[in-house]
């Protein structure tokens, strides 16, 4: 019978757990501030002064979803025209988050870099040139400079164009916006985009 | 000093009845083993005396003993033990002979000089058992959890990088395994293959393996085997303890302080407590030709312990509490598939970073609370009821390389309450039989922390397992036959948001579990275990739902909400050998598990702005494990001994006939130790080799070809001396003396690093 005095005891404990028993939170529409959607190539061409002529015209690169399951990007074909000299401006955007992600990039310039490479400006008979032609001086390539050559040995290339992201820029080659071999120099890919390109 | 002269009684003994088997031609046997009636823990040192053949035998360790040469007869066996009530048996020996287990009662605490002994319940069970104590846990101090676990023969680890180990039992880990911390199942976030468990190993003064499956005593997921990080009892006396560690490696500048005290109240007689912390800081991990980036770590650990006991009733009041900085190195964090396959091409980090203790994203930020109250009540000598309550809080933050302000907030905020409850009885008669009955209530609330900028992972979710279990136990003399039932009921409920769209799934399991188990003393030398058990896992919610990019894997993972619980079949079998000189161990065992879940490569790749991904699918498939592990000594002079160790693993995919990804492979360490005494002073020195073999059994797909075979000397010396009355231990160890360069298997960053090169470490641990 001794033992029937202990039985308050543990009714307080039996209490004390479903008290203590929870339940999770409701779930809550996370904003995806981390995922690009557009990525668009601005082309503006200069004279030979390097003053701007004639309207600008994009190319887009979309994924409307940001990286889900599913649905592929749609990326447009760039079109040029031979011999001419273009500024290229690249515009980063969530679209989901309606965020303009450039200004971003921009604000940390130290850990991010774009590369051009792919057939378009890789090899010696590469159609495409680029010169970094940032701003701020920073070699980003948010803003750049595309020269096409006169008399290209070929119509068709492909345009890479990649976001490193937390990069070591002092890596010897870095500075080189056709670097092929980014990867040296530490850092992740943000973006990793093939244009098709015809030059007209 | 006591086995010896346990020993030696036995000898005598056996010398005495030798002489008078040679005169009258009698060969029965009178058997037994001697254990406490309340706790099953065995009584090394009793004391049985026959009076009709005058003679007398002390139980060995196990607390057995042996009358040998009897002839037909009468006998009365008188068995004595400080604190416990005499036992006097009469039997009759005709032609057969005489096996029983003797349970003694303790007798009550009122009477002066009576040690109370703590009430750490025995592990009752007949599968192969493996601890790590003493010193060959003092030498593991500074390692977590799961590499001072390598030290069992048929444990390994999953590691991710140098300072992530998780615990491998027989090839299954993670949800496959439970780790008990002071009896309450470690409820965290184990499903993932980079998240180590939250457990500091300087609270344990045991860890216990056990290799069978033991589902029915301690709930779903204990397919492959259970550790149990035990703290030491606490006193039930004035007794006051104080352990001091100290240990510094040089790879990494790791530096680890531990600090434990224990005692008792002079008031109130069996009232004690214990309180306990331990801080770590390591900075970047050296590979023999280069520093890991942003591989530091740090932990800052805390427990408190407080117990009562009398003979009547038992309460213990516990908590513990783990903080730990994960660095993540940072080449393993990669953007897409072209960025992992160009370095995993290069074999290396591309960067070439310092030593800094720094830890940068990608990094991980874990907290683990649990308290625990356990009680016990014992009915009268025969019954106890006992109740074990937990309360777990489990929050993990998982940083990424991210842009802007994202950087500062975590990719994976998740916050895991669990709540256990444990009631159930134990018998134990001095008959033939003890037991236990017992229910198991698991209730666990999962939820993301909102404001992570990501698609969860994994969906918020609640779950409920109910589980009805009874264990019974029959033991006579060496012989020990155990038997189990379980069932258990689960219900989860989930949700998450995909983009807006509000996902939620209600998915119900249940099973039936049981186990049955023999121990029997072959020869006082030898003993056999044989163990055959099911146990079942339902699936995660991670493979039920993942639905996603695991970023920084370069990989798409797709749950299957469809996936069945996973079933399994163990079968260890081991043979124990304890000689004069030598000791040996060998478990055998296999495992058939149906629906095993793995992670299959689909082959198919994931296109987006960001690049090219792997895709993978959670799959379901029959499995069969097999393997062997062993481990023996044998004292070469009196103060030189060699020992070995080893294990061996088999795994297929039976439906496919294929190998699965990450199963450990065929390894043995042997070595020598020497000891050599010096009054009150001892030194131990002890060398060893490590011989790792390439995993030839690959799976068909991998981002990798397995890496070669290793060797890797480690020497070690201990110099254990009296100090102002304490005791106090200085040690050296250099592991990896020649700063091989080697890759293991089970480590995932073997993709992009090769592991830790030499590391000197100094250990001191003071005693007082």
């Amino acid at each position: 019978m001794k033992n029937l005095q202990k039985l308050p005891l543990y009714f307080l404990f039996v209490g004390l757990f479903a008290f203590a028993s929870c339940d999770s939170e409701d779930p809550v529409i996370e904003n995806e501030g981390e995922v690009i959607t557009d990525v668009t190539l601005a082309f503006t061409e200069l004279d030979g002064a390097g003053n701007p002529v004639g309207l600008t015209f994009t190319f887009t690169a979309a994924d409307p979803e940001g990286i889900e399951v599913g649905g592929a990007p749609t990326i447009e074909t760039v079109e040029l025209e031979a011999g001419k000299t273009y500024q290229l401006d690249i515009e980063v955007f969530n679209s989901i988050e309606n965020e303009d992600i450039t200004e971003e990039i921009i604000e940390e310039a130290d850990e991010h870099q774009f590369y051009f490479i792919g057939s378009a400006f890789v090899g010696g008979a590469a159609p495409l040139s680029y010169v970094y032609d940032d701003e701020s001086g920073e070699l980003i390539g948010v803003r750049g400079i595309v020269t096409v050559d006169a008399t290209p040995s070929f119509n068709n290339a492909q345009m890479r164009v990649v976001l490193r992201h937390d990069l070591d820029k002092n890596f010897p080659g870095a500075d080189n916006p056709n670097f092929e071999n980014f990867v040296q120099a530490g850092g992740e890919s943000d973006l990793d985009i093939i244009y098709p390109l015809i030059l007209n | 000093m006591k086995l010896q002269g346990a020993r030696l009684i036995l000898v005598l003994l056996l010398i005495i009845s030798g002489f008078e088997a040679l005169s009258q031609d009698c060969k029965l046997v009178i058997r037994g083993k001697v254990i406490h009636l309340e706790n099953n823990q065995n009584i090394p040192g009793a004391y049985i005396w026959i009076e009709e053949v005058k003679a007398g035998a002390v139980t060995d360790d196990s607390g057995n003993f042996i009358f040998r040469n009897l002839c037909p007869g009468d006998y009365t066996i008188k068995i004595q033990f400080l604190g416990h009530k005499d036992i006097i048996e009469e039997v009759t020996l005709s032609n057969s002979s005489f096996n029983k287990t003797f349970r003694m009662e303790e007798l009550p605490t009122e009477l002066g000089g009576v040690e109370v002994h703590g009430h750490r319940d025995a592990i009752q069970t007949t599968t192969a058992v493996n601890a790590l104590y003493g010193s060959e846990l003092l030498e593991a101090r500074g390692e977590n959890l799961g590499e001072s676990l390598k030290r069992i023969a048929g444990v390994t680890t999953f590691s991710t990088g140098n300072t992530i180990a998780k615990p491998v039992i027989h090839g299954l880990h993670s949800n496959r395994i439970m780790i008990l911390n002071n009896g309450i199942r470690l409820e965290g976030q184990q499903w993932g293959a980079e998240h180590a468990p939250e457990i500091d190993p300087f609270l344990a003064e045991e860890i216990t393996v056990i290799k069978g499956a033991e589902t029915v005593r301690f709930g779903p997921e204990a397919m492959g085997g259970v550790i149990m990080v035990n703290p030491g009892e606490l006193p039930t006396e004035k007794k006051d303890k104080t352990d001091l560690y100290l240990v510094g490696g040089s790879n990494g500048r790791m530096g680890n302080l531990s600090l434990s005290h224990t005692g008792g109240s002079e008031k109130v007689k069996g009232l004690g407590y214990r309180v306990q912390g331990s801080v770590k800081r390591a900075g970047n991990v050296r590979s023999p030709e280069y520093f890991q980036g942003n591989t530091g770590m740090s932990e800052i650990n805390f427990s408190g312990a407080t117990g009562y006991s009398n003979s009547k009733l038992g309460a213990e009041l516990y908590y513990s509490y783990f903080n730990t900085e994960l660095g993540i190195l940072r080449d393993a964090h990669t953007g897409n598939l072209s960025d992992l396959e160009e370095i995993i091409a290069n074999g290396r980090p591309f960067t070439n970073p310092d030593f800094t203790y720094e830890i940068n994203n990608p990094k991980q930020v874990v907290q683990h609370h649990l308290t625990k109250l356990k009680t016990h009540y014992h009915l009268n000598s025969k019954w106890k009821a006992n109740l074990q309550y937990g309360f777990q809080l489990n929050q993990r933050q998982e940083y990424d390389r991210r842009r802007g302000d994202l950087n500062e907030r975590a990719s994976l905020d998740l916050e895991l309450f669990t709540n256990t409850l444990d009631l159930f009885v134990d018998h134990t008669h001095e008959n033939a039989l003890s037991g236990t009955w017992g229910i198991n209530i698991i209730q666990q609330a999962n939820s993301n922390v909102p404001g992570t900028g990501v698609t969860p992972l994994i969906p918020n979710y609640d779950m409920l397992n109910a589980g009805l279990y009874l264990i019974e136990k029959y033991s006579k003399g060496p012989l020990e036959l155990e038997g189990g039932l379980r069932y258990d009921y689960r219900t989860i409920s989930t949700a998450r948001f995909i983009g807006s769209e509000l996902e939620e799934a209600d998915l119900q399991y249940n099973n039936f579990t049981a186990f049955f188990g023999t121990y029997y003393q072959i020869n006082p030398n030898l003993a056999f275990r044989s163990n055959l058990g099911s146990a079942w896992r339902p699936p995660n919610v991670n493979e039920l739902f993942s639905q996603g990019l695991h970023h920084g894997a370069a990989a798409v993972e797709i749950g299957d909400a469809d996936l069945d619980s996973e079933k399994s079949l163990k079968w260890v079998n081991s043979l124990e050998f304890e000689g004069k000189k030598s000791t040996g161990e060998l478990t055998v065992y296999a495992n058939q598990i149906r629906d095993y879940i793995y992670l299959n490569p689909t082959g198919e790749t994931f296109v987006s702005l960001r690049g090219t991904f792997n895709v993978y699918e959670y799959l379901q498939a029959n499995a069969f494990f097999w393997g062997v592990d062993f481990s023996g000594s044998y004292e070469l002079t009196e103060s030189l001994q060699a020992y070995a160790k080893g294990s061996i693993i088999r795994a297929r995919n039976t439906e496919t006939d294929e190998f699965f990804p990450f199963i450990p492979s065929d390894r043995m360490d042997w070595g020598l130790s020497y000891q050599l005494d010096r009054g009150s002073k001892t030194h131990h020195f002890n060398l060893s080799n490590m011989l790792v073999a390439r995993q030839k059994r690959e799976p068909v797909f991998d981002l990798a070809p397995a890496p070669p075979g290793y060797a890797l000397f480690n020497v070690g010396y201990r110099y254990e001396l009296p100090f102002q009355g304490n005791r106090l231990n200085l040690g050296l160890q250099v592991q990896n003396i020649f700063n091989t360069e080697f890759k293991e298997y089970m480590n995932r960053f073997r993709y992009f690093t090769a592991d830790m090169g030499r590391n000197l470490l100094i250990k001191i641990n003071y005693q007082f």
